[in-house]
């Protein structure tokens, strides 16, 4: 008898053993990790000097910035998402293990999320004091940007997903992934503009963590999809 | 049923049935567009507000409710191509793609010009324009992945994907996009009171105009995708021994 035993892989040891993976390469590679977040910053900075250094217009679209920021930041750091493990065959590896992709997917994309989408969240209140947002919306922002910013990581990841296996892709994911990702930002910055007149926003609120909710569900599953015709 | 819908998924099949459905569709196209367009620009009373400008209305409404209609269609005939691997559903849904940017083109090009005289101003960030210009985007990036992605198979299923999160995204973006800003008037609805706003000799030449349009739509669909057969079934014997028979 010569069977080779193979360790038994639980989906969840598998989905903790991918995230690990991701977050190890992230952390050998310094600058792919900071470039996102000064691509933020800069952006950001861009504002002021376009549109105005005048504390009373930076506060009504103070918002808007941030959020249009991070949605671009995200967008950016997109393609190291499966890019490097399709040049490199570990997502064919991927595709073949027997636990479900939805899963791997899942880790994939929260590992994105940690790298690109976390420090966003944390950086923007040094942002939102740069922009004069009044005190009081700061947490909305930061809370909004919390559950808003995943769902970005989550769409985006279908997009290069559909695009990973492409010579020349150029535009084509921003063409694709921005359309999708409007809602969040709508509400979003909606959120933190109605909390500085004084509005309710639980609703906006609701209504994010219903996208997060949504996506959570349903966007590794078209990620996955996605992946499988890509890499056929 | 099964037989019928196993035979739907031939391009031949459909190829031959739609060669005979289209002189009726050009017949009963054409009747519709010409009543329609002479009774609503001609015959239709002019709006106590908006004048003559309410006639914009007659090509507006159509086009918009067409456009609408394309992305759920590029949906299902995505899920069909992912589900059952039908040929000619990813046929069809190819060639819906760029016939719905058109309509949706065209309903913000009208509707801009409609906007113009009575809101007075020719783009507003209203919910409605703004879910029109997203779905314009949206059938962009479909279009743009189909051409960037080589293999016919691979495309097929990648754009499947897109557009059915992309379908399930367009009430989201609906939504989200009317609760943030709203200008645009609501639907109004149809009554047979001749005393009502809208009495029947505005809403008629109406329902006409949007008959023809939707005929437009499908004799453009059947059109685009009977091409779209010959092209891809070009090695079949069938369509060599159509072009030979053509220039005999």
């Amino acid at each position: 008898m010569n069977t080779v035993s193979t360790p038994e892989v639980s989906t969840w040891g598998a989905f903790l053993a991918t995230l690990r993976r991701d977050l190890l390469v992230a952390f050998k590679r310094r600058n792919d990790l900071l470039n996102p977040i000064m691509f933020f910053l800069i952006v950001v900075t861009l504002f002021p000097l376009g549109v105005s250094p005048d504390p009373a217009e930076l506060t009504r679209i103070a918002a808007g910035v941030v959020w249009v920021s991070a949605l671009l930041a995200s967008m950016l750091s997109l393609d190291n998402l499966y890019r490097a493990d399709y040049e490199d065959g570990s997502l064919e590896q991927l595709l073949l293990s027997p636990q479900p992709l939805f899963f791997l997917v899942l880790a994939k994309n929260i590992a994105h999320w940690l790298i690109s989408g976390l420090p966003v969240v944390v950086l923007s209140p040094l942002l939102a004091y740069m922009l004069y947002l009044p005190t009081e919306a700061y947490w909305t922002l930061v809370l909004t940007l919390l559950i808003g910013t995943p769902v970005l990581s989550l769409f985006g990841s279908i997009g290069v997903a559909l695009t990973v296996g492409l010579g020349s892709r150029g535009l084509i994911l921003a063409v694709i992934v921005l359309p999708l990702t409007m809602p969040v930002l709508i509400i979003g910055a909606k959120a933190v503009t109605d909390v500085m007149f004084g509005l309710p926003v639980g609703s906006h609120f609701a209504l994010l963590g219903a996208m997060l909710a949504v996506a959570l569900s349903i966007a590794p599953l078209a990620s996955a999809a996605a992946l499988r015709i890509s890499v056929s | 049923m099964w037989v019928w819908f196993a035979k739907l998924g031939s391009p031949r099949w459909f190829y031959e049935l739609s060669g005979k459905w289209l002189p009726w569709l050009y017949a009963a196209m054409t009747l519709l567009m010409l009543v329609g367009l002479t009774w609503a620009l001609l015959f239709v009373p002019e709006d106590y507000q908006q004048g003559h400008t309410i006639r914009i209305m007659y090509v507006h409404v159509p086009v918009a409710s067409i456009s609408l209609a394309c992305f759920p269609l590029m949906a299902v005939a995505g899920a069909i191509t992912l589900v059952w691997k039908m040929k000619l559903a990813d046929m069809v849904a190819k060639c819906v793609a760029p016939i719905g940017l058109w309509f949706t083109g065209l309903a913000l090009a009208t509707g801009a010009i409609w906007g113009q005289p009575i809101w007075g101003t020719w783009w507003a960030w209203d919910a409605r324009l703004t879910s029109m210009l997203i779905q314009f985007f949206l059938f962009v990036g479909v279009i743009a992945l189909r051409s960037a992605i080589e293999s016919t198979d691979a495309a097929a299923k990648a754009c499947a994907v897109l557009a059915i999160v992309g379908a399930i995204n367009v009430p989201i973006i609906k939504y989200s996009v009317e609760w943030w800003n709203t200008l645009h008037q609501p639907a109004s609805s149809i009554s047979f009171d001749s005393a009502a706003p809208n009495p029947p000799e505005v809403w008629v030449p109406l329902l006409i105009m949007i008959g023809a349009v939707y005929l437009l739509f499908i004799i453009s669909l059947i059109l685009r995708t009977r091409n779209e057969i010959l092209i891809r079934e070009r090695r079949s014997q069938w369509v060599t021994d159509l072009i030979t028979r053509s220039q005999s």
